[in-house]
């Protein structure tokens, strides 16, 4: 017999069906009830509408689908043998905006849903001020995106050649001064240590130094024995190239190189439920993406570490998420440092849009990893457009015989509740499941 | 200590940009002391979206985001049912974003069956068509103050004067390019050649909407840092009830003039007077802006 479940406090709606065997659960199967057709949106649009069009994908992660989109059109002028240029301001200005969205993600996934839930699990109540402080954390990091970006959610900042802001130093200094203040209060609230003590943490010992949040969070997590379920597949894929990842799959504990022409896609298994969410696979094989998969392919310390004696725990898997934002907030800090104002944002693309055709693919890291546009254009209008989003990696609804990283990670939970709770680990986003 | 007003905030055909646009609001304590959410996807709330959708609770202010699409379930409801019990009893109702206020982005899913919650594009259509209640907060997406300002008039028992479209009118009588610092080269007609300077405006060619749409972005800024214009991205006109428009990245001009002029002014004013400015070189203007030889 199957319980059927809503999951709510998350973005958008999912539900999960759940099976037991001997009071655990035996296989779950999820489902997305809602469609929005976006990539039949984008059909016969001018190709830079896309820049307009795919952030409104996602409420969370739109900037991320704005880089994505915007190297899909510029690998079209690539294969076209047009390759832009674009200068290593506007780079650094794409990959600093980018990490920033990744670290409100982050700060508002811990705060408003990891920290609450967990508290509601053990029975312990906590504050209604905790979510409060990840919507004031997140927000100082949309601040930084925003003076480049213009504004967070749903800029339209990149575009085929670079980006059109123009910033001056007085621009860098104040994001340095608001970046500042935010690596200052996760010091004060979230680890109660220095950002370069809790950056070189590589075992238990180095953990035990951690006061703040994160150690009561560290503390719930294993009272709640979490590092003891919420296994999955222990294979992890990462697709986007940034300063913080590396394109790399890892598998039977071995790294290897990845091509991204072997993602595939395949329908989810459902029974008597409606579903709009495709799988995505590789080689026909499930993979977990995100932050876990970035910190074990780029060799973190203090995850490998974790990674060694929890593997992929759901314990794993929540600190390896709250441990990127600080790797991407001292990235960011790097990044700011480095730009050199007097570059130009903006190369222009010797071939006009408007003239370009074939067929293009863009790649970038998203919050809970990688996102994938390919465009097809036909003299600049938009012929095909395809979205593959993170979650279709994670959240996959397999059959019993092959279920998706989350399904897995949730068999032999003791109770709807610690499963539902693995799930969130994953960072669920209904929306760009589906899209 | 005085009841707070119950607000629900619901979500339609949505991304969910507005939940995290309202998420940067700086005074979001003020908004857990004065208000109760019965439901919000992230803020505290009193009840799951399961308990709400038994339609058995009633809500002082509805806040709806999204495209209202009267056959999409909400945990297992159809939002007619939940728009049209919780809309009847609140004594107002905010439209989030251009989704909610117009159709917006997400009418272009299935044009036939979705709208606004009382209008679709211009025209008075939804549950709400010509309800005295409704508030239109358009935008793609809202703007985190334009709601804070909303719900405080509200609470304070403070009235909101709206335009025909149902916006507040202290939000939306502004333009997008009013206070944009481009304003000198629109002034002087000086065109910005191309994508990534300070320098120039974008209304000529690069698609922008500021001087058409009603939009306080360039005195009310984003994330209280910026704007698109301010970082020389185009307004998209977001506001309008006509966005998402196409080639948004463009200025449609008919024989290299712009087809569509300043919100109130005649074509002729405009030509005349940009005719005028055009006529004269201004150095300063054609330079950069900072000048690294001086």
């Amino acid at each position: 017999m199957m319980t059927r479940k809503w999951i709510e406090r998350i973005e958008g709606e999912a539900s999960i069906g759940f099976e037991f065997e001997e009071n655990k659960v035996s296989f779950s199967s999820i489902t997305f009830p809602h469609f929005r057709g976006m990539e039949a949106i984008l059909q016969s649009k001018p190709a830079m509408d896309a820049l307009v069009i795919t952030p409104r994908v996602c409420g969370i992660c739109g900037h991320s689908h704005l880089f994505a989109a915007v190297r899909a059109i510029e690998s079209v002028y690539a294969n076209s043998g047009f390759p832009l240029e674009i200068s290593p301001k506007a780079q650094i200005l794409r990959e600093l905006t980018l990490s920033l969205e990744l670290i409100q993600n982050h700060f508002k996934w811990l705060y408003m849903v990891i920290y609450p839930e967990l508290s509601h699990l053990l029975q312990r109540p906590i504050a209604d001020s905790c979510r409060l402080k990840g919507a004031y954390a997140a927000s100082l990091a949309t601040k930084i995106l925003a003076i480049f970006a213009g504004q967070w959610p749903h800029s339209s900042y990149m575009i085929p050649g670079g980006v059109t802001c123009d910033p001056t130093y007085v621009d860098t200094v104040r994001a340095m001064g608001i970046l500042d203040e935010l690596m200052r209060w996760f010091e004060k609230e979230v680890t109660g240590i220095s950002m370069e003590e809790y950056l070189s943490i590589s075992s238990a010992k180095d953990l035990s130094h951690v006061s703040g949040d994160m150690r009561d969070i560290d503390k719930m997590l294993r009272t709640a024995k979490m590092h003891k379920q919420g296994f999955s597949y222990d294979r992890y894929m990462v697709l986007g190239n940034h300063g913080f990842s590396n394109p790399a799959k890892y598998m039977h504990r071995r790294m290897a190189k990845v091509n991204p022409q072997l993602v595939m896609l395949e329908d989810p298994y459902t029974v008597n439920e409606k579903t709009y969410a495709k799988n995505a696979l590789y080689q026909n094989n499930a993979f977990e993406t995100g932050p876990l998969a970035r910190a074990v392919t780029n060799g973190v310390p203090f995850i490998k570490y974790l990674h060694r004696y929890f593997r992929d725990s759901t314990y794993t898997r929540t600190m390896a998420r709250s441990y990127e934002t600080a790797l991407l907030l001292n990235h960011c800090k790097m990044l700011l440092n480095s730009i050199k104002i007097d570059e130009p944002s903006f190369i222009e693309p010797l071939k006009k849009i408007t003239s370009l055709s074939g067929e293009g693919v863009g790649i970038v890291e998203a919050p809970r990893g990688p996102l994938i546009h390919k465009v097809t254009l036909n003299k600049g209008i938009i012929d095909h457009y395809t979205l593959i989003t993170p979650t279709q990696w994670n959240l996959a609804c397999g059959s019993p015989q092959t279920p998706g990283p989350a399904q897995k990670a949730m068999i032999g939970a003791d109770s709807i509740e610690t499963a539902t709770f693995t799930f969130r680990s994953f960072d669920v986003c209904s929306v760009c499941t589906t899209h | 200590m005085k009841p707070r007003l119950k607000v629900l905030w619901l979500q339609g055909v949505t991304c969910n940009g507005n939940t995290h646009s309202f998420l940067n609001y700086p005074h979001l304590s003020y908004v857990l002391e004065t208000f109760e959410f019965l439901y919000h996807s992230l803020l505290p709330s009193t009840y799951t979206l399961e308990e709400i959708s038994t339609c058995v609770h009633e809500c002082d202010i509805l806040i709806f985001e999204g495209a209202y699409d009267p056959r999409m379930e909400r945990v297992g409801t159809s939002l007619e049912t939940l728009v049209s019990y919780y809309g009847s009893h609140a004594k107002y109702v905010i439209a989030a974003g251009s989704c909610a206020s117009f159709g917006g982005m997400f009418k272009h899913s299935d044009p036939e069956h979705i709208t606004g919650l009382g209008f679709d594009e211009k025209e008075p259509k939804g549950p709400l068509a010509s309800s005295p209640k409704l508030i239109n907060l358009s935008g793609c997406p809202i703007h985190p103050e334009w709601m804070g300002y909303t719900l405080r008039m509200i609470a304070d028992n403070k009235p909101i004067a709206v335009d025909e479209l149902r916006r507040p009118k202290e939000l939306y009588s502004y333009l997008a390019h009013h206070g944009c610092t481009r304003n000198e080269y629109f002034e002087w007609k000086v065109d910005s050649d191309h994508f990534g300077t300070k320098e120039g405006c974008l209304f000529y060619k690069q698609g922008c909407r500021g001087p058409m749409t009603h939009a306080s972005c360039n005195k009310i800024l984003w994330n209280d840092v910026s704007s698109k214009t301010r970082v020389g991205t185009p307004c998209f006109g977001c506001t309008e009830p006509d966005f998402p428009r196409i080639n948004m990245f463009e200025t449609k001009t008919n024989m290299s003039i712009p087809q569509d002029v300043p919100v109130g002014i005649s074509k002729r004013s405009y030509l005349t007077m940009a005719g005028i400015a055009k006529s004269f070189h201004i150095p300063r203007l054609e330079k950069r802006l900072i000048d690294d030889d001086a």
